[in-house]
């Protein structure tokens, strides 16, 4: 459990200290990502609980989860509906599903 | 509790990416906040009460020095052609006329302009008053003078040459009766724009204020002509 948060606080160090920014314009499709990322990180601790963790597929899921997303949201903004929230509700639920599943795991003894 | 055991390596390296994204959206929702459209508004309340503490500053100005020239000349003609110039405020009976736009929704195809007030509106209602008798006029603190113009100016009317927009308070000095009587008269200007719903009020009232001209008289090409010269 240790590596993930050290993981995440060397990136949040990274993204302070080096002066990356995003163009307003695409601070849409930022936010997608990051949920997509989320949600990954959630799903991938929730296969290591149930001990049915694989790398591969954690990688591939990351990627294409992002990457559909971003398309979502691109093709959403070309025919002027609001795909975007269709991603982040998507997201959104699925995150909530996997930190029930890890909570339960927690708490079993 | 039992410990993750499974992919810690993996998770860790997209937590690595996760803490950048994270840092890199704060900064830019930060950098949306911070934009233009915000800053903009900050300018520019900023430089509106400066202006009008400038304005403040040069009004007392105007008045210390009309107050200090003043002294000698104090004759009743000297008054009645300040009056007439409208360079001094003036209180008196008199009327205070309201006209705002049309709340009117203007129905579909039809002009929306035929529901706003446009300078020949009030050029009416001022034409009327002087007409009826009213001695001295103004309109949303700007005094009408000799020289004053009343004009479209995009949405706005344009009174010696400052802008207001709806709603147009007249004030005017005069025998309140006549008038109230001359702007309600049948088929006179208030009948007409509230058929187009444009809302009108009268008050009559037994001290009306007008206030003076603040602007500056400039001659530029005009003299005066020497009486019996030639």
């Amino acid at each position: 459990m240790l590596l993930p948060i050290a993981g995440l606080i060397i990136g949040l160090f990274i993204g302070v200290v080096f002066p990356i920014t995003v163009p307003v314009e695409y601070a849409k499709f930022m936010s997608v990502a990051l949920l997509a990322s989320l949600d990954s990180v959630f799903g991938g601790l929730r296969a290591g609980s149930e001990e049915k963790f694989d790398n591969t597929v954690f990688i591939t899921g990351f990627f294409t989860n992002a990457l559909l997303a971003a398309g979502l949201v691109y093709i959403g903004e070309r025919l002027g509906i609001d795909l975007y929230y269709v991603a982040m509700l998507a997201f959104g639920l699925r995150i909530f599903q996997n930190l029930a599943i890890i909570r339960r795991y927690f708490l079993k003894k | 509790m039992l410990p993750i055991k499974q992919g810690q390596l993996a998770i860790a390296m997209v937590c690595v990416v996760l803490g950048i994204m994270l840092a890199v959206q704060f900064r830019t929702t930060q950098d949306i906040k911070s934009s233009i459209p915000y800053q903009r508004v900050e300018d520019l309340s900023q430089r509106l009460s400066q202006t009008e503490k400038e304005r403040d500053a040069l009004i007392n100005q105007v008045q210390e020095l009309k107050r200090t020239s003043g002294a000698e000349a104090a004759s009743k003609e000297f008054e009645r052609i300040k009056m007439g110039a409208g360079v001094i405020a003036v209180e008196g009976p008199g009327i205070t006329v309201t006209i705002d736009d049309s709340k009117r929704p203007s129905k579909p195809g039809e002009n929306p302009n035929l529901y706003l007030i446009h300078d020949d509106d009030i050029l009416k209602v001022i034409n009327e008053l002087w007409a009826a008798g009213a001695e001295a006029m103004s309109i949303n603190e700007q005094r009408l003078i000799a020289s004053s113009e009343i004009r479209c100016a995009g949405p706005t009317l344009s009174v010696n040459n400052s802008r207001y927009s709806p709603p147009y308070e007249v004030r005017a000095i005069g025998d309140p009766t006549t008038l109230e009587n001359a702007l309600k008269m049948r088929g006179g200007v208030i009948e007409t724009l509230q058929f187009w719903g444009i809302q009108v009020s009268i008050k009559t009232q037994d001290v009306v204020k007008v206030p003076a001209y603040k602007g500056a008289f400039r001659f530029e090409l005009a003299k005066p002509v020497q009486e019996g010269g030639r």
